[in-house]
């Protein structure tokens, strides 16, 4: 064997060992999905066992069904993604290219919003929006995930705009663009990767948010990792039905990772090489 | 020659906080003229394109193009295209969503934008990689690409800052040739930013040379090479640079490490001068300014000797035949009316 080979192969062992850690969480949820609640609980765990969609059939279509709550984090996720982009686009490239008074203050504003430990500012945020009539509503949960997922993808998307030549505007301007068109056609294109990575992101934390959740939403709204909740009670944990609304709560998650992958793994390493953020 | 493409810079000044990127600067540019802005970098000739492109505002002064002031016209409202030195061609587009973009954003049918997209192309012969994103074409090709993208719209002026300076000097030389052609059979007015005086005097029927933010001569490259107006056009014009040594002025003639040379210059009375000559106008001869030959640099056809007169460097250019020796001592002259006199503390020429 050839010191190259062997460099492989011990990257490999290396990488199976994190690949399984990392793994064995997501596994164990999809066996436990998988068996009765008494197998769930069984000491020491069966690894043999008769699969079963019980659990699955109750967490749908029992009488706590969780579908509403899939479909109110998708509302919740959705709506803080589609308004965030819409708000962060324009400032980020106003950012990134305009110069203005305060820019950097502005800048560092921005980040300094997410220094903050959030559970430092849930009773403020509990009464301002009380105060509005606003709690237990999807508005007032996008309003909080909002004052979050905001400044990060502005944070994020600005690197993104600030790789794009000035010229590359300066001709489109000569070419009869104007600022707008310019934008569009032009630069978003540009850094559409971007858009995606930041997507992924600010979504993956909306659908995963759950102390805000918890605390400002309740009975109309009431998203899956708050239901999650009802299946661990003082008396028990009902395991097997734990474990299939999280696993049904990964999929989505899942799917918007697979489909971005590309972008993601792009995004991560933007700046690591010249002109590597676009295109 | 067409009748589009009249510029007029009247007493512009650009000021960046205290630095004065302009000094008052005036010229014209006549319609269907290849004019060269030409300069060292620093010298203004990139802010009067982009000033004239629309691109930035001057701090004071005019800009009339066809007679009408466009001083304060938007960039896309001028009619203007240009191909810049990074060509900034779009990268998510192909060659033809490149070249067809300024027809799209002026509302041209598509079937006439598809027929022109392929006229253009085809005049600077990239027909053939329509298809192709910029990422995958040579700096040559993408440099085509830009160029097409500026003639496609067949817009009153066309500007060039530095095109040729990202190509290897093969291809530039190609280029500059091609670009010529390609600004006569259009017949279009362009404004050429350029560093490189060769460039300038090749493809320029007039030129304006900048120099610290002032424009000190505007003329045919002809006129600027044979007379240069001060001291630092002299020693930028021309390769090897003119031969320039202080001097002394005596009734017609100066004297140049104690050579007595004839000018054309008429005036009695005696003073200090900075004296130029070119280094092709020299020619060696049997008597005239003693001179040591230091350094021998053989180009092929010609040759240029670094000669030590009594002190002073000055350099020679000579044709293949009769190349001295380094070591020998030769003897140099050159005709009245190729010496160039300036005042040493102006620069001004005399």
């Amino acid at each position: 064997m050839t010191g190259k080979r062997l460099r492989v192969f011990a990257l490999l062992a290396i990488s199976l060992v994190f690949l399984l850690a990392w793994a064995f969480p997501v596994l164990w949820s999809v066996l436990n999905s998988l068996k009765t609640d008494r197998d769930a609980l069984a000491y020491p765990p069966k690894l043999i066992f008769t699969p079963t969609w019980e659990a699955y059939h109750d967490v749908l279509f029992g009488s706590a069904s969780i579908l509403p709550n899939l479909v109110s984090s998708m509302v919740i996720s959705v709506g803080t993604t589609v308004v965030t982009m819409l708000m962060a686009i324009p400032a980020a490239y106003a950012l990134a290219r305009l110069r203005f008074r305060g820019k950097k203050f502005a800048g560092f504003y921005v980040l300094a919003t997410q220094m903050l430990p959030p559970v430092g500012i849930i009773i403020p945020y509990f009464l301002v929006l009380r105060n509005i009539g606003w709690i237990d509503t999807y508005q007032g949960i996008i309003l909080i995930y909002l004052s979050f997922s905001l400044p990060f993808a502005i944070w994020l998307l600005v690197s993104y705009f600030e790789d794009i030549p000035f010229e590359m505007e300066e001709a489109a301007y000569l070419d009869g663009a104007s600022r707008l068109r310019t934008l569009w056609r032009i630069i978003i294109p540009q850094v559409r990767g971007g858009i995606a990575v930041t997507v992924v992101f600010v979504f993956l934390n909306a659908w995963n948010e759950f102390l805000f959740a918890v605390v400002l939403s309740g009975n109309t709204v009431r998203p899956v990792t708050v239901a999650m909740f009802n299946f661990v009670s003082v008396e028990q944990t009902l395991w097997a039905k734990l474990a299939a609304v999280s696993v049904l709560a990964m999929l989505p998650v899942v799917v918007l990772g697979v489909v971005a992958q590309k972008h993601i793994v792009k995004g991560l390493t933007v700046g690591a090489v010249k002109g590597g953020g676009r295109r | 020659m067409s009748g589009r493409g009249q510029v007029q810079f009247r007493d512009i000044v650009k000021m960046h906080g205290d630095f004065a990127a302009l000094k008052d600067v005036s010229f014209e540019i006549k319609p269907g003229e290849f004019f060269a802005l030409l300069g060292p970098s620093g010298s203004g000739k990139s802010t009067t394109l982009r000033i004239l492109a629309g691109l930035d505002a001057p701090t004071s002064g005019r800009v009339f193009i066809d007679g009408k002031d466009v001083t304060s016209t938007d960039a896309r409202d001028r009619d203007i295209a240009m191909v810049f030195q990074s060509y900034a061609l779009y990268p998510h587009m192909t060659v033809a969503e490149n070249i067809s973009f300024p027809l799209e954003m002026a509302n041209m049918p598509k079937a006439e934008i598809s027929a022109a997209v392929k006229d253009a192309a085809r005049k600077v012969r990239i027909d053939h990689l329509l298809d192709r994103k910029p990422g995958q074409l040579s700096g040559g090709q993408q440099q085509r690409c830009a160029l097409a993208r500026a003639i496609v719209r067949k817009a009153r002026l066309f500007l060039l800052d530095e095109p040729l300076s990202n190509l290897d000097a093969k291809l530039r030389l190609e280029t500059r040739a091609e670009l010529k052609k390609l600004q006569r059979s259009l017949d279009v007015t362009a404004v050429y930013v350029t560093h490189d005086q060769e460039e300038a005097m090749t493809l320029a029927d007039r030129m304006a040379v900048f120099m610290a933010g002032e424009i000190q001569q505007v003329g045919t490259p002809a006129e600027v090479f044979a007379r240069p107006n001060s001291i630092e056009i002299a020693g930028f014009i021309g390769n090897p640079p003119m031969n320039l040594v202080p001097a002394r002025y005596s009734n017609g003639d100066v004297i140049i490490a104690g050579h007595r040379f004839k000018t054309i210059m008429q005036a009695s009375g005696e003073r200090d001068v900075v004296a130029g000559i070119r280094p092709g106008a020299l020619r060696v001869a049997p008597s005239g300014l003693s001179a040591r030959v230091e350094l021998v640099e053989d180009l092929g056809d010609t040759a240029v000797l670094d000669l030590d007169c009594a002190g002073t460097l000055i350099r020679v250019r000579v044709s293949d035949e009769n190349v001295p020796r380094e070591g020998d001592t030769i003897s140099i002259t050159a005709r009245a009316q190729d010496i160039h006199l300036f005042d040493p503390t102006t620069g001004k020429r005399l």
